[in-house]
C-alpha cells in the first residue's frame, strides 16, 4: 500500500507540475503569432511563426492534458453514472479505464516509433522553414507517457476505493 | 469474414455501451478506434493511425483559435465584465412587460459577439442574470429557458468555435461561414424576443415590469453612462472582426487580438487580478485539452471509418435503400443528428458525425456553408436536448437551488420548438444565411 501511495502522489505530482507550466504556453503563442503578423505587415515576415505555433498549441494540449484529466474536465456521459454511488462509480472506472490505457498505449507505440524514424533519418517538416520533426515528436511521447501515468494512478485510486481502503491522499484539482 | 457495414456497426455499438459506463469519452472513443485499426490493419501499420491523427490536428491552423476563444469567455465571465450591460438592460428594458428577459437575450448576443462557445453566457446569465430575474418573480421555468436559448447563440453569432470545427472537416472558408451566421443568429435572438413578448403580454404574470418610481430613482447621468458600457462588446467585437474582413489578420491572429482586447479591457475596469488571469489560464486549461483530445480520438475513429468507405454505407441507405429524395435526406440527417446529439457529448457528435454527413452533403448538391449554418443550429438543439445536453448540464451547475433539474428540463422545450421553426425557416429561404456571405464577397 505504502508503495502504490508513493507512486500515486509521485505520478500525480508529477502531472500537476508539467501541466501548470504548460499553461502559460498559451501567451507564448499569443506572442508568437502576434510577432508573425506584425512581421507580415512590415517587411520581413518571419518564416517560423506559423509552424512553431502549431508546434506549441501541440505541446500545450499534449503536456497540458495529464493535468486537465487530473482536474476531472474529461466529459463522461453520465445518464448511468451520476446515479451510482461513490463506491460503484470507483469499480466500474477501474475496470474501464483498461480502454483509456490501451489507447494510450497505442498511442506511445505509434509516437516511439514515429520519433525512432524522425531521428534516424533527420526528418524535417515540409515548408520553408524546414524543422527537424523529433523535438515536437519527443514532447509528444512525453504528453503521452504523463496521461499513462495519470490514468494508472486513477486505477489505483479506484480500485482501493471499490475495496473499502481509499488511498490517504487529498484530492487534487477543482 | 465480416463486411464494412456490420464493422462499422458493431464499433458504433460498442462505442455507445462503454460510453453508457460512465468512462471518459475520449478514451472509449480512442479503444474502440485503435482495437479496430490493429484488428483490421495490423500487419500494415494499423498501430500507427492513432498517432499520425496528431499530425492532421497540427496542420488545422485555425484550431489555434480554439484556445483564444475559451480563454476570452473566461476572461469575460471570470473579470465580471459583463455587469455593467446587465444593469444597462435592467435600466433600459425594465418597463416593458418580460422586458428584462427580452434584455438578458440581448445581452447573450453581446456576449455572443465576443466568445466562441455557449459556457460565457451560461456562466454569466446564470450567475448575474438569473438570480435577478428570480429576484424579480420572473417565471422560474420561462427565464431558466431563456439563458440556455440566449447561451446557445454563442456558437452561431460569430466568432463560433463549433464553426471553426465544421470549416475544418467540409474545407470551408470559416470567414464565410461566420458571416453566414450574423443573420440567423440575429432572426433567432429576433425570435426568442417574440416568443418572450407574446407570452408576457398573454400572462404578464411571467415577466413583471420594474416599478416606475425604482426606475426614476436611477438619475438620467447614470442611464446614458450604463448605454456607454455597450459599446464595449462592439469595441471587441470590431477589434477582431475589422482587421479579419479586410484581410489584414487571419482568423488566428484575430482571435489572440480578441482575447487581448477582453485582458485589456478587465485591466481598465479594475477587474482584472492575478488570481483571475490565474483561473482563466487554469480554465481555459482544461477545456482547450479534453477539446484537443475528444478531437484526437474521434479522428481516428473517423479514419476507421473512412478505411472502411462507411460513408459509402450510409449513402446507400439513404439514396438507394430507402430511395428518398434530396430533401427527405436533409431533413433526415438532421433529425438522426438531433437525436443522437441528445446521446453524445458535443464535440464527439461533431467530429464523429460531421465526416459521415458532408460527403452527403456535398454528393446532394447543397450549399456547404448553408448546410454549416443548419449544423451549427442543430448543434445548439442538441446542446439544450435532455438527456444529455451540454447546457442542460451546465445549468445544473450554475442555477440556484431553488430552480430543481425538473424545471430546467422542461424550461428548454418551448426554445427548442423556436429553433426548430427557425431551423426550417432557413432550409426553406437559404438566402437568410447566404446572402449576407454572397454580398460581402469576403475571402
Amino acid at each position: 500500500m505504502g508503495l502504490l501511495t508513493a507512486y500515486v502522489r509521485m505520478a500525480e505530482g508529477l502531472c500537476y507540475g508539467v501541466g501548470r507550466v504548460a499553461m502559460w504556453l498559451l501567451f507564448v503563442l499569443m506572442g508568437v503569432l502576434l510577432y508573425g503578423a506584425i512581421g507580415r505587415a512590415g517587411s520581413a515576415p518571419p518564416i517560423w511563426t506559423d509552424e512553431m505555433a502549431q508546434f506549441l498549441l501541440m505541446g500545450y494540449f499534449m503536456l497540458g492534458g495529464a493535468y486537465a484529466l487530473q482536474m476531472g474536465s474529461a466529459v463522461r456521459m453520465d445518464l448511468l453514472y451520476a446515479r451510482w454511488s461513490d463506491r460503484t462509480r470507483a469499480a466500474v472506472d477501474a475496470v474501464t479505464i483498461l480502454t483509456l490505457l490501451i489507447y494510450l498505449g497505442v498511442l506511445l507505440w505509434g509516437g516511439i516509433e514515429s520519433t525512432q524514424y524522425a531521428l534516424e533519418y533527420d526528418e524535417r517538416r515540409r515548408g520553408l522553414w524546414r524543422p527537424y520533426m523529433w523535438p515536437i515528436k519527443m514532447v509528444m511521447v512525453a504528453g503521452i507517457v504523463l496521461m499513462l501515468l495519470q490514468c494508472t494512478a486513477f486505477l489505483i485510486r479506484d480500485a482501493a476505493k471499490a475495496l473499502g481502503r481509499p488511498l490517504p491522499l487529498a484530492e487534487r484539482g477543482e | 469474414m465480416m463486411g464494412a457495414a456490420e464493422i462499422a456497426l458493431l464499433m458504433f455499438g460498442t462505442m455507445l455501451m462503454l460510453m453508457l459506463t460512465g468512462q471518459r469519452m475520449f478514451g472509449v472513443i480512442g479503444f474502440v478506434a485503435v482495437v479496430a485499426s490493429i484488428w483490421l490493419w495490423g500487419e500494415r501499420g494499423g498501430y500507427d493511425l492513432a498517432f499520425s491523427q496528431a499530425f492532421k490536428v497540427m496542420g488545422w491552423f485555425p484550431l489555434i483559435s480554439l484556445p483564444m476563444f475559451i480563454f476570452m469567455g473566461y476572461v469575460l465571465s471570470e473579470s465580471r465584465l459583463a455587469d455593467d450591460l446587465y444593469r444597462m438592460f435592467h435600466v433600459w428594458f425594465g418597463p416593458v412587460p418580460g422586458g428584462l428577459a427580452i434584455g438578458t437575450i440581448v445581452l447573450m448576443v453581446l456576449i455572443s459577439a465576443m466568445n466562441g462557445l455557449s459556457v460565457a453566457g451560461m456562466a454569466i446569465g446564470a450567475t448575474i442574470a438569473l438570480p435577478e430575474l428570480l429576484k424579480r418573480a420572473y417565471d422560474k421555468r420561462m427565464v431558466t429557458g431563456v439563458i440556455q436559448a440566449g447561451a446557445s447563440l454563442g456558437i452561431l453569432i460569430p466568432p463560433s468555435v463549433v464553426m471553426v470545427l465544421y470549416a475544418m472537416i467540409a474545407r470551408q472558408p470559416v470567414s464565410q461561414l461566420w458571416i453566414a451566421g450574423i443573420i440567423p443568429g440575429l432572426m433567432m435572438a429576433g425570435l426568442f424576443i417574440s416568443y418572450i413578448w407574446i407570452r408576457c403580454r398573454i400572462n404578464p404574470a411571467l415577466g413583471p415590469t420594474i416599478p416606475a418610481e425604482e426606475l426614476a430613482a436611477v438619475p438620467r447621468a447614470e442611464k446614458y453612462r450604463l448605454l456607454l458600457a455597450g459599446l464595449l462588446p462592439l469595441a471587441i467585437f470590431a477589434a477582431m472582426m475589422i482587421p479579419f474582413v479586410m484581410g489584414y489578420t487571419r482568423l488566428v491572429e484575430s482571435s489572440v487580438i480578441g482575447a487581448l482586447a477582453a485582458v485589456t479591457a478587465s485591466i481598465f475596469k479594475g477587474r482584472m487580478t492575478w488570481a483571475v488571469l490565474e483561473t482563466c489560464t487554469v480554465r481555459t486549461l482544461a477545456i482547450s485539452c479534453m477539446f484537443l483530445w475528444i478531437i484526437l480520438a474521434a479522428l481516428a475513429f473517423g479514419a476507421v471509418f473512412d478505411g472502411l468507405r462507411a460513408v459509402d454505407f450510409v449513402r446507400a441507405l439513404f439514396v438507394e435503400d430507402l430511395g428518398l429524395n434530396r430533401w427527405h435526406i436533409l431533413i433526415l440527417m438532421q433529425l438522426s443528428f438531433i437525436i443522437m446529439g441528445a446521446f453524445l457529448d458535443d464535440t464527439a457528435m461533431l467530429v464523429i458525425v460531421a465526416p459521415l454527413y458532408v460527403p452527403i452533403v456535398r454528393m446532394l448538391e447543397f450549399d456547404l456553408i448553408w448546410y454549416g449554418v443548419l449544423y451549427t443550429i442543430t448543434c445548439q438543439i442538441a446542446y439544450m436536448t435532455p438527456p444529455f445536453g451540454y447546457n442542460l448540464f451546465l445549468m445544473r451547475a450554475m442555477a440556484p437551488p431553488e430552480v430543481t433539474l425538473a424545471d430546467i428540463y422542461r424550461s428548454v422545450a418551448p426554445f427548442v420548438a423556436v429553433m426548430v421553426l427557425g431551423l426550417a425557416l432557413i432550409m426553406a429561404f437559404p438566402q437568410i444565411a447566404l446572402w449576407l456571405p454572397q454580398t460581402l464577397n469576403v475571402r
